[in-house]
């Protein structure tokens, strides 16, 4: 019974999110949804490693761009169809990942947020000056796009692909792997004393928050068409955080709540124009000084409170 | 050849004196309240850009600018600190990391909004050019040179003469043991912000006076700033000092014989196989 009352929201929203395009009228709302469902498959990988690993990556960006020019430039120079490419973006992404992951998770805390962050810049830089496969700044245009450019279909694949990620992210949260996973966040030492291989562990949240992140640049930039390396800047890696933090750090609800908050939220403070950064940055500092739990936390808490009070009034 | 290699390391000084103050102020923050202070580099474009405000709108001579912006910056950290992190002391690490983040865009906003989107040069009119052999040095290098110098030795004497500087390091050393001397914690932060915020807006000034100020050449710089401290050991003042220095002058080089393109790409590699030799830093100590 519990299960089920558990998995009852889940239903809930998928529900809710299948009908979505049905209903939306605004045409520049599905294009926004369809943002935010890529999203949710960036903010969970996100949230393998910086939600239940403990360590904050500020590279997913980074393996977003790898993604999305490695799908585009396979497509472009061998010709191979746009399918075959897209299952080839997250392969792709995580032998970066592996060679990347592999020197900075010897590292801890700050010093792996920053060797991280280099690693984006250093990205962002190749990806401006290796003109002549990239294109450089001017970025690549005319990407092909899944149904002659369809959103709803688009639409829909987005969100299968998003739910079946968001299923596999709890699945592996649940695992003998996420429990370690978790130990490591709490006490890395205690783990290494148990005799346990803390980084293969580490290195595993690190390869699949990166697959995670080059599925989603890819599936961006067959929606888009267009893509250039300011796109998946140190910026959007910060966004990718704030989908976890905002969302909740370290639950499976809280990075899908969390990315549709990045990518709508911005939207709503359209209307302030140029103080759109400085309201941005206010909500962020304001919501973790005073929500350091974020909306799947406080949620959670209110419900652990009315339960608590329907069994004292109740029994 | 070696000539070349001689104006490159000149080249660098200058530029790593700038990476030296914006890292002593991160290291400062760091060593003593554990945060992450990412928002160092877009305060302290603010006081380049408030420089050159004061400058040219204004009419203030830049001598007399340089002073208001540095008073400024100091208020402006004393700031952030009651105002962002006071209220994330006790949270874990990661939070105040956030608010930083939350707080860059947020200076960074401001920026934009107050200074608009274009490159601004600070007018030093300092155009001289010195020759010594087959070197030639610009004025305007020089003087930064000097000047970071001189503002590092007036820190270091700050940090480790006076009975201020010895409650920060008592602070920094053990947190407990200090309240317990009497040192007052509420300030000590607040002294901290002040200082690490004013040697960031020099630095901030330097780079208007030097090359340009921009919309996001903050960030780049306080990433850099973060770089200089794994270089040198996080929390280490010495560290800072050699790292920055190195950083610059290894960019400089890098620049001028391989690509400039790259340059920050081959900063950030010598950063990385630092960290993989010595984790803790060129100077740092091991954990």
């Amino acid at each position: 019974m519990n299960r089920i009352l558990a998995l009852l929201p889940w239903l809930l929203a998928l529900a809710l999110l299948a009908v979505l395009p049905q209903v939306l009228t605004v045409k520049y709302y599905l294009h926004l949804s369809i943002l935010a469902l890529i999203w949710v498959i960036v903010a969970q990988g996100q949230n393998l490693i910086q939600g239940f690993t403990g360590y904050v990556s500020i590279v997913q960006a980074g393996f977003m761009g790898i993604g999305a020019y490695g799908s585009t430039l396979m497509g472009l120079n061998f010709q191979w169809p746009l399918w075959a490419t897209m299952i080839m973006a997250p392969l792709i992404t995580a032998l970066f990942a592996l060679a990347t992951g592999y020197p900075s998770l010897r590292v801890k805390g700050h010093y792996f947020a920053i060797v991280t962050l280099a690693f984006n810049l250093i990205i962002v830089i190749v990806l401006v000056n290796y003109s002549e496969l990239t294109k450089g700044e001017a970025g690549i245009s005319n990407i092909p796009k899944p149904w002659g450019g369809n959103r709803e279909a688009f639409y829909y694949l987005a969100l299968v692909l998003a739910a079946s990620l968001t299923l596999l992210a709890a699945l592996i949260a649940r695992s003998r792997v996420g429990e370690i996973l978790l130990a490591i966040r709490q006490n890395e030492d205690l783990v290494a004393a148990l005799g346990i291989a803390a980084w293969k562990y580490k290195l595993f949240a690190f390869v699949i928050s990166a697959m995670y992140a080059g599925l989603g640049g890819a599936l961006y930039a067959h929606f888009q068409g267009f893509i250039n390396p300011e796109i998946f800047g140190v910026a959007q890696s910060l966004d990718a955080i704030l989908a976890v933090i905002l969302g909740g750090s370290g639950t499976i609800a809280g990075p899908a709540i969390g990315a549709f908050l990045v990518v709508f939220l911005p939207e709503l403070l359209r209307f302030a124009d140029s103080f759109r950064l400085i309201l941005y940055g206010l909500i962020l500092v304001l919501a973790t000084i005073f929500m350091p739990i974020g909306i799947v936390g406080i949620a959670k808490a209110a419900f652990a409170r009315i339960i608590r009070r329907e069994v004292r009034h109740g029994g | 050849m070696l000539i070349e290699i001689l104006q490159q390391t000149i080249n660098g000084l200058a530029i790593g004196g700038v990476y030296v103050l914006i890292a002593l102020g991160l290291t400062t923050v760091f060593g003593i309240l554990g945060i992450a202070h990412f928002a160092h580099g877009s305060i302290s474009m603010f006081g380049g850009y408030l420089t050159y405000f004061l400058a040219t709108s204004q009419g203030l001579p830049v001598l007399a600018a340089i002073p208001v912006a540095l008073v400024a910056g100091i208020l402006l950290g004393m700031l952030v600190e009651i105002l962002a992190y006071r209220p994330v002391r006790n949270a874990n690490h990661i939070n105040a990391f956030i608010v930083a983040l939350g707080l860059t865009m947020m200076v960074e906003g401001i920026n934009l909004q107050l200074f608009g989107h274009e490159q601004v040069v600070i007018p030093t009119g300092l155009s001289r050019v010195f020759r010594l052999g087959g070197i030639t040095v610009p004025e305007l290098r020089l003087y930064v040179i000097v000047a970071a110098i001189v503002l590092v030795v007036a820190m270091m004497i700050f940090v480790e003469r006076t009975k201020t500087g010895q409650a920060i390091r008592a602070v920094a050393e053990n947190r407990d043991a200090a309240i317990l001397m009497g040192v007052n914690v509420r300030t000590i932060p607040l002294i901290v912000f002040g200082m690490s915020t004013a040697l960031g807006v020099a630095a901030g000034i330097m780079v208007g006076a030097l090359f340009a100020i921009a919309p996001g050449i903050g960030e780049g710089l306080v990433v850099k700033g973060f770089a200089v401290l794994i270089l040198g050991g996080l929390g280490s003042f010495p560290g800072a000092i050699l790292g920055g220095t190195v950083l610059g002058i290894t960019e400089s080089i890098a620049a001028g014989f391989i690509s400039s393109a790259y340059k920050d790409v081959i900063a950030f590699v010598v950063m990385i196989l630092v960290l993989l030799i010595r984790p803790q830093g060129l100077l740092g100590r091991a954990p």
